[in-house]
Parts: structure tokens; sequence; C-alpha cells
């Protein structure tokens, strides 16, 4: 019996075209879905340098700390869970531990704690979890606690005994990056002043772009789409014909060509609070620009998150990570698109 | 008129469409790292890593998967990292000739495969890659 070799993993693409005055648009509420964001890159047209609007808004992003060689236990701490989960929104994610070798933690906004385990830290531990729906085989198992909840109040039986098995069944301990919304670094005083750690900001970058073939950005097939803006995303060369030996990419159906583009891009872990004022601000700016330009916004997700759209559990055998691009017009209309690097969540 | 008119009326009222196992291609980030080449001198072009990626394939699947229409889509000589675009199909075709491959012209060598997705644009973002020392 042959293994069918055409078969690829399942990858869901979900094409949303709306408006941003309709009253069924939700891209803000879709956009928060996507907790952890990695790298945020906006493509504008006929831009020789970036707005400055814009350089001022990717400077306020939020600042995120690095936290050496955590141990988890510390992140039950009373005055840390008072001032940093139970108000406000935390994100935190364990960093430099890789989903499919590692043991992984994620401190989601909602105060779930959610770890993903390789089969010995999960026995060892002993807490109550499952295996990893993804694959029954992959020996992973995800264990998610709510950190709000009555029963995890400091001195509440499941507190402790969580509180037990992170210090004496097994010392979890890792790189953790953290940021908090709104409270910032404040928030996460009683945690960092005990450990060692340092503040990081964003880095943005900057690319100038020349002669750019464009596709019809409303109409063209959503593949295209995240194709085209992939290659100038990697300064990928389109100037090929079918016959080329490298390489057949070419732009299918051009529409026009953009004289000149700006691409300005930042890495970190970035808020989805902060890329909703990007996108804010964008929209701002095309309305002051002509009836035939756009403005793109693409976000890349972590890799190692054990978390994917809506909380959903991370497939780790899959290739890629989640990512959405929103690509914007000046009469409020848009395209989203919605990538899933897992296997069994739907984007919202 | 009329054609002008269905388009206003799609731009404005909301549509949501799932695509599932719908992209053409895949797309694969590797590299073949220098230390890896006994002879670090040897230089290896984008025309040289073509010919080779079509010879590992016919090695594996005979003239069937040398057929196969593997793109180069962008190639850095310094560091060895190349970005394909290969027919969704073809994926595993490809990813096992380049990994099952141990030699490259009597030299021993490894691919790596760094990153892989339906999606160019997710080759553009790896946070694995984020240094924060």
């Amino acid at each position: 019996m042959c293994a069918d070799l055409s078969r690829t993993q399942r990858n869901l693409l979900v094409c949303e075209r709306s408006s941003f005055l309709d009253e069924k648009n939700r891209v803000s509420s879709q956009m928060e879905q996507l907790r952890f964001n990695y790298k945020v890159s906006v493509l504008l047209p006929e831009c020789g340098s970036a707005p400055s609007h814009l350089e001022s808004i990717l400077n306020s992003f939020s600042s995120f700390y690095l936290v050496k060689q955590l141990p988890l236990y510390e992140l039950l701490d009373k005055d840390f869970l008072q001032s940093a989960v139970y108000q406000g929104s935390v994100y935190g994610l364990s960093f430099r531990t890789r989903i499919d070798e590692d043991n992984c933690v994620a401190l989601l906004p909602n105060g779930h704690l959610v770890f993903s385990l390789d089969k010995d830290a999960f026995e060892t531990l002993g807490l109550e979890g499952r295996p990893s729906r993804s694959n029954r085989t992959s020996s992973r198992y995800e264990v998610t606690v709510d950190l709000r909840d009555g029963s995890m109040a400091p001195g509440g039986r499941g507190y402790l005994r969580l509180r037990r098995a992170l210090t004496s069944h097994l010392k979890l301990q890792m790189d953790f990056l953290i940021s908090h919304h709104p409270g910032g670094g404040a928030s996460l005083r009683p945690l960092l002043s005990r450990c060692d750690w340092s503040e990081h900001r964003p880095e943005v970058g900057r690319r100038g772009l020349s002669r750019l073939v464009r596709p019809a950005l409303r109409s063209c097939d959503p593949h295209d789409l995240l194709e085209w803006i992939g290659a100038v995303d990697a300064a990928v060369s389109r100037e090929n014909s079918s016959s080329d030996f490298l390489s057949t990419l070419t732009c299918l159906e051009p529409e026009a060509t953009v004289s000149r583009a700006m691409s300005v891009s930042t890495c970190g872990l970035l808020l989805p609070q902060d890329l909703q004022h990007l996108v804010e601000e964008l929209r701002c700016y095309l309305q002051q620009a002509q009836t035939d330009s756009w403005a793109s916004v693409t976000v890349h997700g972590f890799t190692d998150s054990p978390v994917s759209w809506g909380d959903g559990e991370r497939d780790i055998l899959t290739g890629g990570h989640d990512l959405y691009n929103l690509l914007m017009f000046p009469d409020h209309t848009y395209r989203l698109h919605l990538a899933a690097g897992a296997q069994k969540t739907c984007p919202p | 008129k009329m054609r002008a008119g269905a388009e206003e009326a799609e731009s404005s009222g909301y549509q949501r469409v799932v695509l599932k196992n719908a992209s053409p291609h895949q797309y694969l980030k590797s590299d073949l790292p220098p230390r890896v080449l006994e002879d670090e001198s040897a230089r290896v072009s984008a025309i040289d890593l073509k010919t080779f990626i079509t010879s590992c394939l016919r090695s594996l699947f005979g003239e069937v998967g040398a057929a196969l229409n593997v793109d180069v889509l962008k190639y850095d000589e310094e560091t060895l990292t190349a970005l394909l675009r290969v027919p969704s199909r073809g994926l595993v075709k490809l990813w096992s000739s380049l990994t099952l491959q141990g030699f490259y012209q009597n030299r021993v060598c490894a691919f790596r495969v760094l990153q892989v997705s339906p999606f160019l644009l997710a080759l553009t973002g790896n946070s694995r890659d984020l240094q924060l020392d």
C-alpha cells in the first residue's frame, strides 16, 4: 500500500470582504483573538518615507519584558496576581522553547495559564490535563489552569496544588516574555522585582521599494494576493517568464505599476491593542490619500505559542504559524485574510 | 453601469469565505549550512542549487519527480539560504528528497528545512529568529 505523497497538512484560509462601516464588521475582535503577535509589517504605496503619524504610533508600541529563567511558581505570587492577572490584560509566553520539543507555557489575558508539556513533565507535575488533540501519537499534553477561578484564589485548594506541583514535583524554569495592558511595567513590578529581567522595545525596520507591479487588489484570488504581498515582503523578484530555469513566479493579471512604496515592520511581543491603534491610524491616513490608494498590514503570530486563534490548541505538527493580512482602501472597505497553522482551529 | 452597480453592491456587503486546502503552492525555506559542506570554499550558485534539487528529486522519484516544477524564489549565496516554491502535490516529494540527500558533488552535505507554509507571506516572519540579547 502506497502512502499518498500528494497530500499535505490541512490548511485553512478565511477570506473576508467588508467595510469598516458595516455593522457586521468585527475586525477588532478578530485581531484580538491572535494573542501573541511577533511581527507586523505595513506596506504603503506611493510613499518615499513613512508618514510621521505612522512612525509615532510604531514608536509608541508597548515595551515588553524578558525574564531569564523564570521559575513558573513565581506567576502564582499573590501581589502579581492582584496587580497583573486580575486587572487588565497580561500576555506572557515562554521564550526560546520549541513547541515540538520543549515544554511551553503561555499566560493569557483572560487569566488562563496554558502548559504544553511532554509526557515526562506532564506525569511528574501530576496536574489535570489531557493529551494533545492534534495528534494522539505525539505524546504532548495540555494543561489549562484558570487563575481567575475561585478555586485558584491564593490559599485555595487548586492554588496550593498547582504551587506544590511547580515547587516540589517539577521546578519548571524558562525564559519568559511578558507584557501588560494597560499597566505596562508598573503592573508587572511584583514579578520583575524578584527576577532577572530586561526591558525591550519592538524594533522598527524600514525599506523603500521601487517599481512594484501589482495585481488587481480588490478582485484578485486570495492566494495570488497573499503570494504577491509575501513576494514584496521577502524581496522576491517576480520578473520571470514561464520558461525561466530558476523561477517561474510572475505577477498574474497585473493591473498597475506602483513607482515607489514603503515597507515598515516591527518585531517583538506586540499587543493586539497596539495593532488596533495602528490600523485606526492607517485608516485616517487613507482618508487623505487618493481614491486608488491602499494599505496592507500583515501580522505574524509566534511559531511556538501553545495557543492558536481564540485560545484553541496549537497543533505542533503543522508547518507555519498563525497570521493575518488586512488590506484597506480609502472608501472604508477592506479585505481580511486569516490563516491558521493549526489542524483543528479555524480563525475567527 | 450594471457592472459598476454590481461591484458597488459587492463592496458594501459582508462576505466570508473559508478555503480549505486550496493553496496551489507550498513554500519552503531551507539552508545548506556551510559548515556541513566539507570544503567551505565551495561556491553554490542559484543555478547549481536548482540543478542539485532536480537531481535530488530524480534520484528518489525518477523522471516524474524531476519534472516537478520547483521554483527557487530567492537565494543567498553567502548564507546558502533559499526560498523554494513547489506545487502542493509535490511538497512531500521535494521535502523528502532534500532530506535524504547526503552528498553534493562528492562532499557531505545536509539540507535543513527551516520553515514550510502554504503561504509565502508566512516565510517573511519567524519568531524563532527573535534575538533579545
